[in-house]
């Protein structure tokens, strides 16, 4: 139960970040491997923009207990969000815009595996290569149930809820707004849109502020949970492909499920396998999925 | 100026078994439109393979056969060859991005294995002992490493001749056929599904010989040797030098080898002595700032591949 | 000529030694003798390594470098990829001519270094680090031929002097979470044995890999077992996140640690308050006045005291290859710098400490034609045929300033428990 619990929180970060990857990789059609470094530089942003809160506004340096997370931790999620959906932006019309101007899809993957080294590097030499936290105090878990033994730390609970809102705000735009529909649009029939009237460059800017803002969130998440270190884009980019190709790519909701699938399969794992094989589960776990459901199990076939 | 010739042979060692992985790759990328995201699975499996079947007794795993050199050099690419069909029989029908996060997958399990079975492969700390072959003749210094070199070169030679007369048979235009259209091949009767699957399991055999020949240069295997990295090296070799084409895959061996390995040759000698402990971090940058160069430039890679029109189409 | 750095050099000597010691100083200074390492520089533990090796060589030639000349250290980075630290290896060797090569930390790493460009090209290799027991055995089998020295004294004794604290504190049952690479795996067999011969019971066991986002489910599992101590053998950043996650959890806060973790940013990280019943182990200095030479450098030079995974170790490999070199004299072979290891490594010889004074005080006797022992940051650092090294032993515990010591073994207590395990 324990397992199944820590599951679903852990899967809340992977799935807001499968989420941005998801977009990404269907409406400009390249696995995007530098997608997990955008949570790098949001967690990092945030905790530049939170040591800057706290110093200028010590009152909101206190804790909103039970949580560890701080008024200056929160306004600065926003921020750093704002910010990361920026520096989306920025990469794309600096390195990957070019690219797909004149390359192939491959191209394109290549470029963001050269682009997740540069801005993994980039991050280690500018903050130190050892990890960081927002907080240095343990936020102790509550017991949820005594038998069976179910314990849940609040910041988890926290993440959990504050990943919900987003989505279901993200829920809201796509299906709501003109805006929403007419990314869906673009996803569909990149060139049936443009012909409806779509404009493309505003719709492919949007995707990677969309993309840079849920990943910022995911990562001060994660931060918040565990710890800071420069590598931390690269650990977390295999939890965040699973779950986007296990919810098939481009659905939005494939994702959601695929991040709390891919975070109950890795705490569950261990019940079977020996911890020393736990890097290779969610893996399997995607093998096995694929193997029943060639697209995924929201996914539609695509040429 | 002979510890440059020493340096260069080796270097040009490394980079013709990484180029033999290369155009293991090309075969199936290039040529057959696979997206294999496990390369380092098939490689690892040459290697272990080769030094499991050539190396003395080691306690506590699995080893000890001794087996003459060439025989524990094809052992290693008949052990890449089986796991390239037991995995290529229940993937090769994914496309594309799928089929490159499940390959992906195994070479993750690939190396768990490796890592935590000691019975199989001593575990963490690899597998050592292998005798390099005619180093009693040889001995160990620089005659051996280009004798060894001699023998890579010609086994590269041997692959991409090889390849380049698979690629121009029909059995090459039928890769190319069903890369571009696997339903326009299937109405002709071809089995798409089947070609495929001997396409992938060719090219992982092509890169297990790598990994066995990179195994026995080093005399020594451990799960470090085959860690993801390794994929995502020969993958830019490939694309950066030109998929589909096999002179640009070597090419684009030499070019990213050669970047990866003088990036930080150039720090070591160049970097002010109070940057050199972040030489680390800044040669990563370079890598990357060298690989997302060459894409920005050449998008096709060097040596785009050559749609050529098939000997019957020309005689016409 | 840079004049400042020779009257530096000079004071610190005539500091040390009176007047006398001037002479060696001067005739150093105009030529540079190039030596290599290969170090992980752009991984988290690794730089700090790398960073304490350029201090050694740095105090070398304050006391006027070795053999007659200044010593430069070229760097290059392993990146933990065996085929980028062979290549970097052989490009030191051959590219830059260096005459004996430090590092590398992993043995995965070290390992292939070694059988393909150092022991081929007669280059004696110092490694801090690499743990491996494959190295004693491939030196049993004669292919080393004598240029393999390590710094790291074996696991054998981390993990008695740990079930020996486990037997002391009346733990009955423990749980152990090990790093899944060839160290954690060494320690975590060695443990489960040396526990059991002490009655301490080994509920779980359980590896930990590197760079997973997250230890949940690996701490979970240890905990189920409900065992009255912990014993960690992790680095700090994945101990880091693990000790975070149990205490969370609530898990005991009785715990054994592993060398490794005697780290400021782990103790920073996870919290003093937390640590008051933590215990550590970790291989130790001689008493002697020399001995805490590398502790004070250290804490004048970073500020900090000098805790870390490696850093004793990566000073005192870097030490002994430089004091090495000094006895072998100008113009020496890798081969001959070998074989003056044991002339600086003798335990009858004459006690320097691990600084600049300790050097030049090294050069004095060396140039005398006799043997000097190296007090070390590590221990007093003696080499089996191996190339192997034993050591005393410490237990310490997480302080307010950095780390107090508990007990002190010396090296016939080890060698004499050790012993009472088998």
């Amino acid at each position: 139960m324990q397992n199944l619990v820590d599951g679903i929180l852990t899967g809340s970060y992977i799935s807001l970040a499968a989420i941005g990857l998801t977009l990404v990789m269907h409406i400009l059609r390249f696995a995007n491997f530098s997608h997990a470094e955008l949570l790098s530089v949001g967690a990092y942003a945030a905790l530049v923009f939170d040591k800057a809160f706290a110093a200028v506004f010590p009152i909101a340096a206190t804790k909103l207990a039970p949580l560890s997370l701080t008024l200056a931790l929160l306004a600065a999620i926003v921020v750093s969000m704002a910010f990361t959906g920026a520096t989306a932006i920025l990469i794309d019309r600096l390195v990957f815009r070019r690219v797909r101007d004149k390359g192939n899809e491959l191209s394109m993957v290549f470029a963001s595996f050269g682009m997740a080294l540069v801005m993994r590097n980039l991050i280690a030499l500018g903050f130190g290569l050892h990890s960081q936290l927002y907080s240095r105090d343990i936020a102790f878990a509550v017991i949820l149930s005594r038998d069976p033994l179910i314990l849940v730390k609040p910041d988890q609970v926290f993440v959990l809820g504050a990943a919900l809102v987003l989505m279901a705000a993200l829920h809201l735009v796509l299906t709501r707004t003109t805006f929403g529909f007419a990314l869906r649009a673009v996803a569909e029939n990149p060139a049936l849109a443009q012909v409806n009237g779509v404009d493309l460059g505003r719709m492919i800017a949007a995707t990677w502020v969309i993309a840079g803002m849920l990943a910022a969130a995911a990562g001060v998440f994660y931060g918040l949970s565990y710890q800071l270190i420069p590598i931390m884009g690269r650990d977390l980019v295999l939890p965040v492909f699973a779950a986007t190709i296990v919810g098939g790519i481009g659905s939005v909701y494939g994702a959601v499920l695929g991040g709390f699938i891919v975070g109950i399969a890795s705490n569950l794992a261990l019940l079977v396998l020996p911890s020393g094989y736990s890097p290779a589960v969610p893996f399997l776990l995607i093998l096995a999925v694929l193997i029943l459901r060639p697209n995924g199990l929201f996914g539609e076939a695509r040429a | 100026m002979i510890g440059l010739i020493s340096y260069l042979v080796f270097f040009a060692t490394v980079a013709s078994i990484l180029a033999i992985a290369v155009l293991g790759l090309n075969l199936q990328w290039g040529n057959t439109g696979l997206f294999n995201g496990g390369v380092v699975a098939f490689f690892g499996a040459g290697a272990y393979g080769t030094l499991i079947l050539g190396s003395p007794a080691l306690e506590g795993q699995l080893g000890g056969f001794e087996l003459a050199y060439p025989l524990a050099l094809t052992g290693g690419m008949v052990a890449a060859a089986l796991l390239a069909w037991a995995v290529g029989a229940l993937t090769l029908r994914l496309r594309h991005d799928y089929l490159a996060i499940a390959t992906f997958g195994v070479a993750v399990a690939f190396e768990s294995l490796m890592r935590n079975a000691e019975w199989l492969a001593g575990g963490a700390k690899g597998i050592r002992g292998f005798e390099r072959p005619l180093r009693a003749a040889l001995g160990d210094g620089f005659l051996y490493n280009l004798a060894f070199l001699g023998f890579v070169l010609c086994l590269l030679v041997a692959v991409y001749l090889f390849l380049e007369r698979l690629v121009g048979s029909p059995f090459g235009r039928l890769l190319r056929a069903i890369r571009e259209d696997e339903d326009a091949a299937r109405s002709l009767g071809k089995r798409p599904a089947r070609v495929r699957l001997v396409a992938f399991v060719t090219g992982s055999a092509i890169m297990g010989l790598a990994g066995g020949l990179y195994a026995s240069f080093y005399a020594f295997v451990s799960p470090q040797d085959i860690l993801p990295v390794l994929t995502f090296q020969i993958w830019a070799m490939l694309i950066v030098g030109g998929a589909g084409n096999n002179r640009g895959a070597i090419m684009g061996t030499v070019l990213i080898w050669g970047a990866w390995t003088g990036s930080g040759w150039a720090l070591s000698r160049f970097a002010p002595i109070e940057a050199q402990l972040y030489t680390g971090s800044i040669q990563f940058v370079m890598i990357g700032a060298v690989i997302v160069g060459m894409l920005l430039w050449r998008p096709q890679g060097l040596f785009p591949e050559r749609l050529v029109v098939s000997q019957s189409g020309r005689s016409n | 000529m840079p004049v400042t750095t020779k009257t530096r050099a000079g004071l610190t000597l005539g500091l040390a030694l009176g007047l006398g010691a001037l002479a060696p100083a001067a005739v150093a200074q105009d030529c540079t003798t190039k030596i290599g390492a290969v170090l992980p520089t752009s991984v988290d533990w690794g730089r700090p390594i790398a960073e304490v090796a350029q201090f050694a060589v740095d105090q070398v030639n304050e006391a006027g470098g070795a053999a007659g000349c200044k010593i430069e250290m070229v760097l290059r980075d392993t990146q933990v990829d065996p085929k980028v630290g062979v290549d970097a290896a052989k490009a030191l060797v051959d590219l830059e001519g260096v005459k004996l090569l430090l590092g590398a930390v992993s043995s995965g790493v070290s390992m292939p270094i070694l059988t393909s460009v150092t022991v081929p090209a007669g280059v004696p290799q110092f490694s801090c680090c690499s743990s491996s027991t494959a190295f004693t055995k491939l030196a049993e089998e004669g292919k080393t031929n004598g240029l393999w020295f390590r710094t790291f004294a074996t696991t054998a004794v981390q993990s008695a002097v740990a079930a020996k604290v486990a037997r002391d504190k009346g733990y009955k049952t423990v749980a152990v979470l090990y790093k899944n690479d060839d160290w954690g795996q060494d320690m975590a067999r060695l443990i489960a044995a040396d526990f059991a011969a002490v009655g301490v019971e080994v509920v779980a066991n359980v590896a930990i890999n590197d760079a997973q986002p997250s230890y949940r489910a690996e701490v979970t599992e240890a905990l189920a077992a409900q065992p009255e101590a912990l014993y960690l053998a992790l680095y700090p950043v994945e101990g880091t996140s693990a000790v975070r996650e149990w205490i969370s959890l609530g898990g005991t806060q009785n715990m054994i640690v592993a060398n490794s973790l005697k780290s400021d940013e782990f103790r920073d990280n996870v919290g003093l308050q937390y640590l008051g019943n933590t215990l550590g182990t970790d291989t130790a200095s001689p008493r002697s006045d020399s001995a805490d030479a590398f502790r004070t450098r250290y804490v004048e030079r970073f500020g900090s005291e000098p805790n870390g995974p490696g850093l004793a170790n990566s000073y005192d490999a870097t030490m002994i290859a430089l004091l090495a070199m000094e006895a072998a004299g100008p113009d020496a072979s890798g081969a001959d710098i070998a074989a003056a290891v044991p002339r600086v490594t003798d335990p009858a010889g004459t006690r320097v400490s691990a600084d600049a004074a300790g050097f030049a005080a090294a050069k004095e006797v060396l140039a005398g034609g006799g043997t000097v022992m190296y007090d070390g940051g590590t221990g007093n650092v003696r080499f089996d045929a191996n190339g192997d090294v034993s050591a005393p032993a410490v237990v310490w515990s997480f302080a307010e300033g950095g780390i107090d010591e508990v007990e002190y073994l010396s090296l016939d207590d080890v060698n004499g428990f050790i012993a009472s395990l088998r």
